[in-house]
């Protein structure tokens, strides 16, 4: 008896035994129908997903893993095109007064929402108020700060009075945080009712998100696909295998991972140039760097040639404080004299300031994204060259955001995504009461410059003001502005996708399988 | 037995009760909270505040832990703070998915550990036992990430075969479960099989030196029945033991075969309640998994009566 089990044992183990060695060549023969099914009649669009969507409540969920979904969901009243400037969206125009305090908003006629009712200017009201509530939380709530009251005067016209003029609004209405919602609506998080392109059709918690078309959407060329699948794939060499295989069509990949790619077989790589850059941030209050002369030597001893060469392996910009993506805005960074590295000078101002022989310090960096890290590093060796001797703590992203809120660092790497106004670049970041001004960065000079502009209607009055400011900050330094990255996609030969600074979405509702 | 039985199941409780407090705390202890997480460097003061207030985080952590605890008592486990998801679901459907992946990558590690454990053994210093040996140093040596990762590049480029990348369940389809789970099933099965096959040629090893297999021996058995017949139930007791100290490990989720395949696993899970800080998502997660361990091992010490009848409880 024990024998006969025993032997059973076994001989169930070298059954599985020899079905796990023919595992890799019987499942590849059977999936090849269905690969051949799908060639013939795709509609489908696969996203590689890198994160998991944490929720879909556009006005509260800032993660990018989201808003990539929930902008397809959702319109907001304007957007922007390829070349960063504000078009009609559900907002088909708008006019601005004279004194810039009051904007009326024109909407699309006959725009449904998702479950068939029509989007209304009391829809609009509704979806503003709510994110200026204060217990919504609302991400966008300080972009609107300037709004007195909003009325919604008819069906399709919608009247924004405003405290102070504020050039930056139309620009913030772009903002998919700034997304229409269904008057009424209170909990986002279990269901998603938008205006826009794609309907959420079903999510899979850690394994995909499925948008079917609207057939409803306003305008009636798009989108052009069935459906878009966010496919959540969290390995680079996983989502490069399945690219490889023609598994997904479409998924962001890294600079390096870009090199791998090009020129196999049926991927291509595609990339822009992004929004974002990364910097050196300066706390002003912390000896010594609240010499000013400190900062300045810093920012020639810094070699921004070499990040841009060594970190993104020259697929990125100099920047400003304005990524260079914002053309209508970025001063070109030709004319910023510390961009052209000077050893020598360093030191000098190094000993002006009474530290001949430099000092010690630390940079505070996010061991999550190795390319800050990279870029500790090469700023860590620079500063050598003039006698700073920095240690570099690698910060998990939680510890990291708390020591970013700490307003207490000495140096520390990071990265932050310009909006798509100037106002956000520089009053968000550096104006002394800006919430992410975590340098503690006060010049008077420069809160008056750049309040002054955001209440400017003109717009080459205004840019004239933000270049002033822009060469102000970068003088001061309370940030050292290095490296604009380019983001980088593949994409199977099939798909016809165009990725731009603009954003993702803009590009998928755009996308058609050849 | 029965009242073995009792007391191994009440002691669940203070165990249960400790691992509470522990994770609870060390949760809380670790830098960030789920508002600036999420928030990130977009964050305004008041968006963190507007947002902790309603996940409930501005209260004191003795009235979070008693709300939280009440709430696991009453077998609610309570909703993820992110997406406002039950969490209790989502656990049982990744411990799910994590149990399969366990199951094939365990049964795929015992069926090449086993076998070669014991050729391994009975055949001690032979040119076998070297390779096997080797075999086993290599299992042991290269971490599964890498393992995970040439057995997913070797195939989709190789033989342009790539697993398909919805997880379905054995018990829907189970030619495409075969398909989704055997790649990391088998990187898990090699890591496995080192253990165990160490283990397996020790335990043989010692065994055959026994008196009792000499008897067998001298009463002219073969040698196919003197291992199978006698050896192996004599030596079962240290593999049961590292095999069920595994499949404990396992079933927390492994981790980084789960995150290189893209399996929505149990591990997973709770790695992504860290890295978010979705406190009741990690504080249910790790409790659920520390039931499971106990449990799995309390199963194995009931396993060894039926190995060896002279075990008594």
């Amino acid at each position: 008896m024990k024998k006969r089990v025993l032997a059973g044992f076994f001989l169930s183990l070298s059954l599985m035994l020899s079905a796990c060695s023919g595992g890799g060549t019987a499942p590849a023969d059977q999936a090849k129908p269905k690969d051949g099914q799908a060639a013939t009649a795709k509609t489908e669009l696969i996203v590689a997903a890198e994160q998991e969507p944490v929720g879909y409540d556009p006005h509260k969920v800032p993660a990018a893993s989201s808003v990539r979904v929930y902008a397809l969901i959702y319109d907001s009243l304007t957007k922007l095109d390829e070349n960063m400037e504000i078009v009609p969206n559900l907002a088909e125009k708008w006019e601005i007064a004279p004194d810039g305090k009051t904007i009326t908003m024109f909407l699309h006629a006959g725009v449904k929402f998702h479950n068939g009712k029509d989007m209304t200017a009391e829809d609009v009201k509704y979806s503003f108020e709510r994110i200026l509530n204060p217990d919504t939380g609302a991400i966008a709530k300080s972009y609107f700060s300037s709004v007195e009251s909003i009325e919604a005067k008819d069906a399709t016209t919608v009247v924004f009075k405003l405290k102070n003029a504020d050039a930056a609004f139309v620009a913030n209405t772009a903002s998919a945080y700034a997304s229409i919602v269904p008057a009424g609506s209170t909990d986002l998080t279990k269901e998603a009712i938008g205006t826009g392109p794609f309907k959420l059709e079903k999510a899979e918690s850690g394994q995909y998100v499925l948008l079917k078309k609207n057939a409803d959407y306003f305008n009636k060329d798009l989108p052009k696909v069935e459906t878009i699948k966010f496919q959540i794939m969290k390995d680079e060499a996983e989502r490069l295998a399945a690219m490889r295989s023609g598994k997904i069509d479409v998924s962001v990949i890294s600079a390096d991972s870009a090199k791998l790619l090009e020129g196999k077989p049926g991927v291509q790589v595609k990339n822009y140039q992004s929004l974002e850059y990364s910097y050196l941030g300066i706390n002003v209050n912390k000896k010594p760097f609240d010499n000013p002369k400190v900062r300045e030597a810093i920012s020639y001893a810094v070699d921004r040639n070499q990040i841009v060469q060594t970190v993104w392996k020259g697929e990125a910009a100099l920047t400003g404080p304005i990524a260079p993506a914002l053309t209508n805005w970025a001063v070109d960074t030709a004319s910023y004299p510390s961009y052209k590295t000077d050893v020598e000078k360093a030191k000098a101002l190094l000993a002006e300031a009474g530290f001949p022989n430099g000092f010690e310090t630390q940079i505070e960096t996010a061991a999550t994204y190795p390319d800050m890290v990279e870029t500790a590093q090469v700023i860590q060796q620079q500063l050598k060259a003039i006698g700073i001797n920095a240690k570099i703590n690698q910060l998990e992203w939680g510890n990291y955001i708390d020591t970013w809120k700490s307003k207490d660092m000495n140096l520390m790497v990071g990265r932050n995504t310009s909006g798509v106004d100037a106002d956000r670049s520089m009053r968000f970041f550096f104006a002394s009461t800006g919430s992410a001004n975590v340098w503690n960065y006060a010049n008077p000079a420069y809160d008056e410059l750049v309040a002054k502009a955001l209440s400017t209607v003109d717009q080459a009055e205004r840019k004239k003001l933000y270049e002033e400011a822009q060469m102000m900050l970068v003088q001061d330094a309370p940030n050292l502005f290095l490296a604009s990255p380019k983001n980088y996609y593949a994409v199977r030969d099939n798909i016809d996708f165009t990725p731009t600074a603009a954003g993702e979405v803009y590009s998928l509702i755009k996308t058609s399988i050849k | 037995m029965g009242s073995y039985l009792l007391k191994r199941v009440a002691s669940l409780i203070p165990i249960l009760f400790g691992i509470s407090v522990l994770v609870f705390t060390i949760l809380h202890l670790v830098p960030g909270d789920p508002a600036s997480i999420m928030l990130g460097t977009n964050a305004t003061p008041e968006a963190i505040a507007a947002l902790n207030k309603s996940m409930g985080l501005d209260q004191p952590l003795l009235s979070q832990y008693m709300s939280w605890i009440t709430g696991m008592l009453q077998g609610n486990f309570g909703v993820s703070v992110h997406t406002g998801e039950d969490i209790l679901p989502q656990i049982l459907k990744r411990f799910a998915i994590t149990l399969q992946l366990t199951v094939l990558g365990v049964l795929i590690g015992w069926a090449l550990a086993i076998p070669f454990g014991i050729l391994s053994a009975i055949r001690a210093h032979s040119k076998t036992d070297i390779v096997v040996r080797v075999a086993t140093l290599l299992g042991i040596s290269v971490p599964n990430f890498a393992i995970g990762t040439l057995l997913l590049l070797g195939f989709s480029l190789y033989f342009g075969w790539f697993p398909p990348i919805d997880v379905v369940s054995f018990w829907e389809d189970p030619v495409e479960a075969f398909k989704v789970f055997i790649l990391p099933a088998t990187t898990m099965g090699i890591v496995v099989a080192a253990g165990v096959m160490r283990m397996t040629r020790s335990a043989f090893l010692e065994t055959m030196d026994k008196d009792f297999i000499r008897t067998a021996r001298a009463k002219g058995n073969s040698q196919w029945t003197i291992v199978m017949g006698h050896a192996f139930r004599n030596s079962s007791i240290p593999i049961v033991t590292i095999a069920g100290m595994q499949i404990g490990y396992l079933l927390g989720g492994s981790v980084i075969v789960e995150q290189l395949f893209s399996i929505p696993g149990l591990g997973q899970y709770i790695l992504e309640g860290i890295y978010q800080r979705d406190y009741p998502v990690v504080q249910g997660g790790v409790l659920f998994v520390a039931l499971v361990f106990v449990l799995v091992n309390l199963l194995i010490d009931l396993i060894y009566t039926w190995i060896d009848p002279r075990i008594k409880y």
